[in-house]
């Protein structure tokens, strides 16, 4: 079972975070902080909760390449990366818009 | 023994019941898998002549061949047929019939599971045909949405049939998951590692873990608009605290994923057919994996964007406008794996190919459309036009439709040992094909000219007359196409030219028998050390057929076969399988007596209809029960195994485990819901709060603690040879705490009629209570074995089964006690 | 497709399977999706936005709300008015349009001005258009509603500057 856990876990993370900051961008737009020095306080949580994201898949990725960790087979071992990778990318490409988009309209 | 006399001793022991009886007593996977593509087909067909009946409608402005109302029905039916009656069961029949011959072993991991899904979805699928032929078919278009589909629009009894019917046929899929996910991970041949399983079993492995996360959503929602319906539980009602929204999010947590679990198994017979009609292996079989691992996952990353135009927050749009850009990758990565196979080797212009290359060209296009309409201004143009169907159907048609019809052609000689001999193929290839691009290309310009989806009929002002005529005569031409093919396929199968065994020269284990496949499938199991077996060994029919693998000898009237470790393919326990029995059959009509009760308002039948289940399961399990310990059995080339019901992981042990991720998914998809209506619908907070009370919330909990502890200990107990029963018991102890706790939040839910959250507080403590209910009864089942004998040290493998219920129960049940009581009790 | 038809043409000479595999699905299946689709998407989400209603301190606001089958209109310049199955702008500003419904959900959407938004029970909903020139645009709704769904269309007017002043003073034109 673990050689299927290591291939879903990366792709995993980014599913829970990206519905995490989906729902987290909703509730933050409902009900509206109070801005930090000028700086709107919604989006500096979502571009946290950006960094954390990212920073769980790189997390992975390196426990994924770690010897110590990684699958036995090669096969295998080369499906969890290529799924580590795609976690990674996800998380960067589909939280995207955090940085680059105004954030509640 | 030579091979004939162990062909005829094998058929003997696996072979059913002769005549049409045997259809309705069998357990073989050869038979259920035929019966499920049958039906699948039979609907395919039924819902075409649908399609037919819609294009005669839209050939002429100001139609008058259906009023709205038939109208309704008639696209409603097509949409629900297609999806829910044709696509997934054919998916399923495929993965049913062709998985244990792929794999090596010798039938699914739990055959009664098999037939009894297969019972469930043609029962299930009868009911909605039934409602078509009285005129009282669901009309609110396949997603349903409410509240067009709630009590107060749609009175009748139309909506009831859907909800209920496709909740009914679901069962078949989560069962068909639950059977396809075991069997690729445990039953396999003897040494065949994940890294060295043919293709088409990863594809389906990665399919049927989709349809166990995917699906509940959709349950979860069927369930709560029923309630809604039949109870007034006004979990879509904006006045009263519900949020018709929450119906889309529910519906597109699984329409979306939907849409790739009916694409992946396509690209699994296309990953499949592909190589041996090019004389040449999959390029990038890693790749492929990878690419479809990514696929199912980013899949779930979508479902907003059917919702871009309910005025969700730009950002918000904005996240799954990229995951939908996103989700194009990993399908490039396929195709173009796919043409560079084509490249590397010698494609061959077989009948089979002709529909790939079918494929190739409509699934381009359907992914360019995809692309437009990810983008969201472009969406917001083209949502609910004639483009949205037409983009549809080039995805579904050309990702499923065109593949499935090269694995028919492909596998049919499989199915029926003969040789082609009409050539209708070709010219039936030629009209569907044109005849789909005439059809739906037609349809993306009207649709582009603004023609909404779902209109009975139009004007001859709003100048789409010809376009519709020719789209219209398209759908004719396409068609006659499917009907040549079925034509076809019926003559093939009555010709008597018999055709010699792997007419392809495939290297994959299913040609590695005698066609049409016997009933045992294969006469000894193969030890597999490569991933093209066949072209490694092209004569490992004959020396399987002389039982010179694994089970060669036949014994005791066994049907028996190996399973093995999930990675490295190790042989791990030896499985006897149960035999013919009408169990199936009984249980589903006893299930399908349950769902009429509610569709017909007959409450008193439904405790009825629920016991008979209890029973039926009780009996189920009980049949499986071992009166004496069993030794290792000796499997051949030395190799002695332990049985199935002397291990700690168990098949059953397995399938439970699968069971509940898809259990778990719809609990998530629950919470959800409670979180969803609380943060973003209108009308909250409720009028009244549940009033929390220390005295339950201690006893619950407590009983939650206690049962799984009790339970684990039970299982040591019994394992180092003591008497169990004791902790059994009180691990029942702490389900009946736990399930009084929940009985009570459902009984002192804040009137629930009034506002969604007593309702969805009635429908949590619903949750535990029925939960508690089912491992109480697994408990009493365990206790009841202990008494009659039936478990010892060795005989072991129950316990761990009832642990599992019970922990998850235990887990649920605190979080339902927690989420009710606590809001009341923090101030 | 192009890739497809010379896969026929070509005579299979077994190259490097390894090298096969990094162009066909690193350099076709990754890198070409991958560029097109982010520049695609990067399009997108600025028109979006653009499209989106921000800053709306000069805009026109009107409210539309839908029920089986008809469009009933108010004005905030004019609260007493209310219209059915037309709605009436001024042309050359823009106008936000907050629209919601009383019984099922509908689309409100006019192709020539603006793409579709929803009116959802209980849910106010807020669409920015703008049209350019006076004239008369065909609006439907566009999400299935039942039987009546084919026959549920709508117009909106745009007036000229003259032509908004005497609707909101409550003379026709």
């Amino acid at each position: 079972m673990t050689e299927v856990l290591r291939i879903l876990i990366a792709p995993l993370v980014w599913l829970a975070s990206f519905s995490a900051i989906y729902g987290l961008h909703g509730l933050l737009c409902q009900n509206a902080l109070a801005a930090v020095a000028g700086f709107p306080a919604e989006r500096a949580v979502l571009m946290a909760a950006y960094g954390v994201a990212i920073a769980l898949q790189i997390i992975l990725l390196w426990i994924l390449h770690h010897p110590r960790f990684a699958a036995p087979s090669g096969l295998l071992r080369f499906v969890s990366r290529a799924s580590g990778w795609t976690g990674l990318i996800a998380s960067v490409w589909t939280l995207f818009p955090v940085v680059a988009l105004p954030t509640c309209f | 023994m030579n091979a004939l006399e162990r062909h005829r001793k094998l058929t003997e022991i696996w072979a059913s019941d002769k005549g049409f009886k045997g259809w309705f007593s069998t357990v073989n996977h050869n038979d259920l898998g035929r019966m499920f593509l049958v039906t699948a087909f039979f609907f395919f067909i039924v819902g075409g002549l649908l399609a037919m009946l819609i294009r005669v409608q839209l050939a002429t402005p100001h139609s008058a061949f259906a009023g709205p109302e038939i109208y309704n029905q008639i696209f409603t039916m097509h949409g629900t047929v297609m999806m829910f009656l044709f696509a997934i069961p054919t998916f399923e029949g495929l993965a049913i019939y062709l998985l244990p011959k792929m794999l090596g072993t010798r039938d699914l991991a739990f055959p009664r599971l098999t037939a009894y899904g297969f019972w469930c979805y043609a029962f299930g699928g009868s009911m909605l045909i039934v409602a078509m032929l009285f005129g009282i078919a669901p009309d609110g278009g396949w997603f349903m949405y409410p509240p067009l589909t709630s009590a107060i629009h749609s009175p009748g009894i139309n909506a009831d049939f859907w909800l209920i019917g496709i909740t009914f046929v679901e069962i078949s899929a989560i069962a068909a998951a639950v059977e396809i996910t075991v069997s690729v991970l445990k039953y396999r041949a003897p040494s065949m590692s994940l890294a060295k399983m043919p293709i088409f079993a990863w594809y389906a492995l990665i399919t049927a873990l989709m349809i166990l996360t995917g699906f509940p959503p959709l349950i979860l929602g069927s369930v709560l608009l029923e309630l809604e319906r039949a109870f007034g539980l006004p979990f879509f009602q904006v006045d009263l605290g519900g949020d018709s929204l929450l119906w889309q999010h529910l519906f597109w947590l699984f329409g979306h994923p939907e849409v790739y679990i009916i694409f992946l198994p396509a690209a699994g017979v296309i990953s499949t057919v592909l190589p041996v009609m090019c004389r040449t292996t999959l390029l990038g079989y890693g790749w492929i994996v990878s690419a479809a691992v990514a696929l199912a996952f980013l899949s779930f990353g979508l479902w907003v964007h059917h919702m871009f135009t309910t005025g969700i927050p730009h950002m918000g749009l904005a996240f799954f406008s990229a995951a939908s850009t996103l989700v194009a990758v990993p399908t490039g990565v396929q195709i173009f794996a796919w043409i560079g196979t084509m490249w590397k080797g010698r494609p061959e212009l077989h009948l089979p190919m002709l529909h790939i290359l079918g494929f190739f060209f409509t699934f381009v296009i359907g992914g360019l459309t995809g692309v437009m309409v990810a983008v969201v201004p472009f969406d917001w143009q083209a949502h609910d036009t004639a483009f949205i169907t037409a983009h549809l159907h080039y995805v579904l048609f050309g990702g499923f439709v065109f593949p499935i019809f090269a694995g028919v052609y492909y596998w049919l000689p499989h199915f029926t040992g003969r040789k082609r001999f009409f050539c209708l193929g070709e010219l039936a290839f030629a009209l569907v094909f044109v005849g789909f691009h005439v059809t739906f290309l037609a349809m993306h310009w009207v649709g582009l000219l603004g023609q909404r989806r779902r209109i009975p009929t139009y004007a001859p002002e709003d100048g789409w007359t010809a376009i519709n005529l020719i789209s219209s005569v398209g759908s004719f031409i396409l068609a006659i196409g499917i009907a040549m093919i079925l034509v076809d396929v019926v003559l093939h199968i009555v010709t008597a030219h018999r055709g010699r065994r792997n007419p392809w020269n495939a290297t994959t284990l299913e040609w590695a028998m005698i066609t049409p496949a016997p009933a045992y499938t294969f006469a000894s199991l193969p030890r597999i050390t490569w991933r093209d077996p066949l072209s490694a060994e092209p004569d490992l029919a004959v020396s399987l057929a002389r039982g010179e693998g694994y089970l060669g000898t036949p014994r005791h009237n066994w049907r028996e076969t190996l399973a093995v470790d999930i990675a490295s393919g190790k042989p791990e326990m030896h499985v006897l399988y149960p035999a013919n029995t009408r169990l199936p059959i009984l249980m589903s009509a006893v299930t399908g007596l349950f769902f009429l009760s509610l569709l017909m308002k007959f409450y008193w039948t439904v405790p009825l209809a629920m016991g008979g289940v209890a029973f039926l399961a009780w009996k189920w399990v009980w049949g499986l029960g071992l009166r004496q310990d069993q030794a290792v059995q000796s499997v051949g080339h030395g190799l002695s195994l332990p049985n199935a019901a002397t291990v700690a992981r168990s098949p059953g042990w397995w399938g439970t485990a699968f069971l509940l991720t898809a259990n778990a998914t719809f609990f998530g998809a629950l919470l959800f819901g409670f979180a969803f209506l609380w943060t973003i619908a209108p009308g909250w907070p409720p009028p009244a709060w549940f009033t929390p009370s220390i005295f339950e919330l201690g006893v619950g909990i407590s009983g939650a603690a206690l049962a799984p502890l009790a339970i684990r200990h039970a299982t040591r107990v019994n394992e180092s040879g003591g008497t169990p029963f004791p902790t059994v018991i009180l691990a029942l102890c702490g389900i009946v705490a736990l399930g009084f706790a929940c009985a009570s939040l459902m009984w002192r839910a804040p009137t629930p009629n009034e506002h969604a959250y007593g309702a969805t507080m009635l429908v949590l403590g619903g949750y535990g209570t029925f939960h508690t209910a089912i491992s109480g009864l697994m408990g009493g089942f365990l206790t009841a074995q202990i008494r009659s004998g039936y478990t010892s040290a060795n005989r072991r493998a129950a316990f761990p089964i009832v642990g599992l219920w019970v922990k998850y129960t235990s887990a649920t049940g605190v979080i339902i006690l927690l989420a009710a009581h606590l809001p009341g009790l923090i101030p | 497709m192009i890739l497809l038809v010379f896969s026929f043409r070509r005579n299979s000479e077994s190259g490097v399977e390894a090298r096969q595999e990094s162009i066909w699905i690193l350099g076709f299946g990754l890198v070409f999706p991958a560029v097109i689709l982010g520049a695609l998407l990067a399009y997108g989400l600025v028109i979006g936005a653009q499209l989106s209603p921000q800053n709306g301190a000069n805009a026109v606001k009107v409210t539309a709300e839908a029920r089986r089958w008809e469009w009933r209109f108010t004005y905030a310049d004019a609260p007493a008015l209310e219209t059915t199955g037309t709605l009436h702008i001024p042309a050359g500003r823009p106008v936000d349009i907050a629209i919601t419904t009383a019984d099922v959900i509908h689309s409100f959407w006019v192709p020539r001005l603006a793409g579709k938004l929803d009116a959802i029970p209980g849910h106010i909903n807020t669409l920015r258009l703008e049209a350019d020139m006076p004239g008369t645009y065909k609006g439907v709704s566009a999400e299935f509603s039942g039987a009546g769904y084919e026959a549920f269309t709508f117009r909106v007017i745009a007036h000229t500057e003259a032509g908004w002043t005497k609707f909101l003073q409550g003379q026709p034109e």
